[in-house]
């Protein structure tokens, strides 16, 4: 699991939590993922976590698939049920786009809120209080209405790991699979392409030292000391 | 003939220093197409409540014309307003692309925005360049170690995000002054109302660390050393020093190993000491520009591929914990340490 899907799915269990305690109506934790045979795993996980049910969506396209094109499908399984929230991770590790959530949020028509690191639910008021994370230590605090998209940041909270007594009863649980190809009857169209990768550029000279531990200890030392700095 | 348009990033009534560096790359796309075709046309825009002191002083420093565009309801900054309003009035305008900053801000909007126009969108563009008569994008991925090249389908327009610190603003053009044109647009929102995100504050989480900002020499941990007990390790390390502070990467603070004051990065704190010391930092492009102008870079971590060692002045390949204790052996026959 993606670390940022990891604190996404960790706040929406607290948010169940925290729901459960206060209002008698039982709220579910529904996990969606996009991607490959095999990525049902990631859902076995989020079961031993705690969600409720597991969608998976099989996409059989391989290279860059766009923040645009998976969001659009995590929304023919968002459109089946009225949520109230729907979480994603900041951003993929991988793609580092950061786009399928505020996408999401676009294909629904719901308000989105990324970056967020802190949440509280309004009952009386169906809506959310988060605080989104800017630069330089600035945080935004915003009240938003139900149904919406967070996108949730590293920090959040620390993921739970998945216990034993959840691990056993999602043997038993059933995951929803569907495929890609057959969510829309028209192909979805890409709007931008990958047409190559290559290595990031250096910005500094990067001489790395050779030799044994201790060598390379000692010249580091010997280094810091002709340079007066220790 | 190409129609740039230039989201200018404003934040709590002030001019971000970013908004300079989308016009510095707004003119490596001028310069790439002017030798082929009409020079593209130019257009900032200054979203805000009370858009014209912005509006006359972005276009006084860069010469270009600027639209400011007048939102009542905009007192402060949000996803909804921007796409509804910004939305609305590039549709109209028809631009082939469309330039916003990689930031907490432009990160929000961007994506939405490129949805409402179905355009292309390519976020963190760490660099342009000319590809025949086409442009393409690079843009980090894979935690920084590989850059992807992305070109968007020429029939749509594409909205880019712009990573800060990658495009150097340029001399300003001041032989004149461009056009500046105020227009007017109301938030209309979709639920009928007043909108559904409301902006309560601002907060301010935690000042800057005066301490680190200010250090000669910053020995920073990350994810490399493992657990929160081998910080006494890493401490001892810096005690080596006459004078040193303690930084640390976003994973240790976000895990609560280490309080968010010693966190180098954009979202920390940005520093630029004469010696900086990377200990089993993976190099995330957030630190790496929250540390890139220190003087010299040392930099210690386990994986040969980790991106903190290309921009890194001298680099070891070894276990941070092991490198520590190897190095303080050497250190204690001086009796320094």
């Amino acid at each position: 699991m993606n670390r940022f899907d990891a604190h996404a799915l960790e706040e929406a269990l607290l948010l169940k939590e925290q729901k459960d305690v206060l209002i008698s109506e039982p709220s579910f934790v529904d996990v969606v993922t996009a991607g490959p045979p095999g990525a049902e795993k990631i859902i076995q996980r989020a079961f031993g976590m705690g969600a409720d049910r597991g969608y998976h969506i099989v996409t059989e396209d391989f290279g860059y698939i766009s923040s645009f094109m998976t969001a659009s499908r995590l929304s023919a399984v968002a459109k089946k049920t009225s949520y109230d929230l729907i979480l994603t991770g900041i951003m993929s590790e991988d793609m580092m786009a950061g786009q399928t959530g505020p996408m999401l949020a676009g294909i629904m028509g719901f308000p989105c809120a990324t970056g967020v690191v802190k949440t509280s639910l309004h009952f009386n008021d169906n809506s959310i209080e988060v605080e989104r994370e800017m630069e330089n230590g600035f945080r935004d605090c915003l009240l938003i209405r139900l149904p919406a998209v967070l996108t949730i940041q590293a920090g959040i909270n620390i993921p739970r790991y998945p216990c034993l007594s959840n691990m056993l009863a999602a043997n038993k649980k059933q995951i929803i699979t569907l495929a890609a190809a057959d969510l829309f009857l028209e192909p979805i169209r890409e709007r931008e392409f990958c047409v190559g990768m290559e290595d990031p550029e250096k910005t500094r000279s990067g001489q790395v030292l050779e030799g044994s531990l201790s060598d390379k200890a000692g010249q580091v030392f010997a280094f810091l000391r002709k340079k007066d700095l220790i | 003939m190409k129609q740039i348009l230039i989201i200018a990033e404003i934040f709590e009534g002030q001019i971000r220093q970013v908004t300079w560096e989308l016009v510095a790359a707004a003119r490596e796309i001028e310069i790439s197409c002017s030798q082929k075709q009409n020079p593209p046309d130019i257009h900032i825009i200054v979203p805000a409540d009370e858009p014209t002191h912005l509006a006359e002083k972005i276009s006084k420093q860069t010469g270009m014309d600027v639209i400011g565009l007048q939102i009542p309801e905009l007192k402060t900054y949000t996803s909804e307003i921007y796409i509804d309003c910004l939305g609305r009035l590039i549709k109209k305008m028809n631009p082939t692309h469309i330039l916003a900053a990689h930031t907490s801000q432009g990160r929000d909007f961007a994506p939405g925005l490129a949805l409402k126009l179905g355009a292309a969108s390519i976020p963190g563009v760490s660099r342009i360049r000319a590809d025949g008569d086409e442009l393409v994008y690079s843009r980090p991925v894979f935690e920084n170690t590989r850059i992807m090249l992305v070109r968007p389908n020429p029939d749509r327009p594409v909205v880019l995000t712009l990573m800060p610190g990658m495009f150097k603003p340029d001399i300003p053009r001041v032989e004149k002054q461009g056009r500046v044109d105020i227009r007017k647009i109301s938030f209309d929102s979709a639920s009928g109302d007043k909108g559904r995100i409301r902006h309560r504050k601002i907060i301010k989480k935690s000042c800057e660390n005066q301490a680190l900002k200010g250090a000669k020499i910053i020995v920073a941990a990350g994810r490399g050393v493992g657990e929160k007990e081998n910080f006494e390790l890493i401490s001892r390390f810096a005690n080596c020093f006459s004078s040193s502070a303690l930084g640390a990467s976003r994973p240790l603070v976000d895990m609560g190993w280490i309080g968010y004051e010693h966190q180098v990065g954009i979202t920390g704190t940005t520093v630029a000491p004469e010696l900086y010391i990377a200990c089993g930092i993976s190099g995330s492009s957030q630190h790496i520009a929250g540390m890139k102008d220190a003087e010299f870079v040392i930099s210690i971590n386990k994986n040969p591929n980790a991106p903190i060692f290309r921009h890194s002045d001298l680099c070891i390949t070894e276990d941070v914990l092991e490198f520590i204790h190897a190095f303080l052996k050497k250190a204690a026959h001086i009796d320094i340490a």
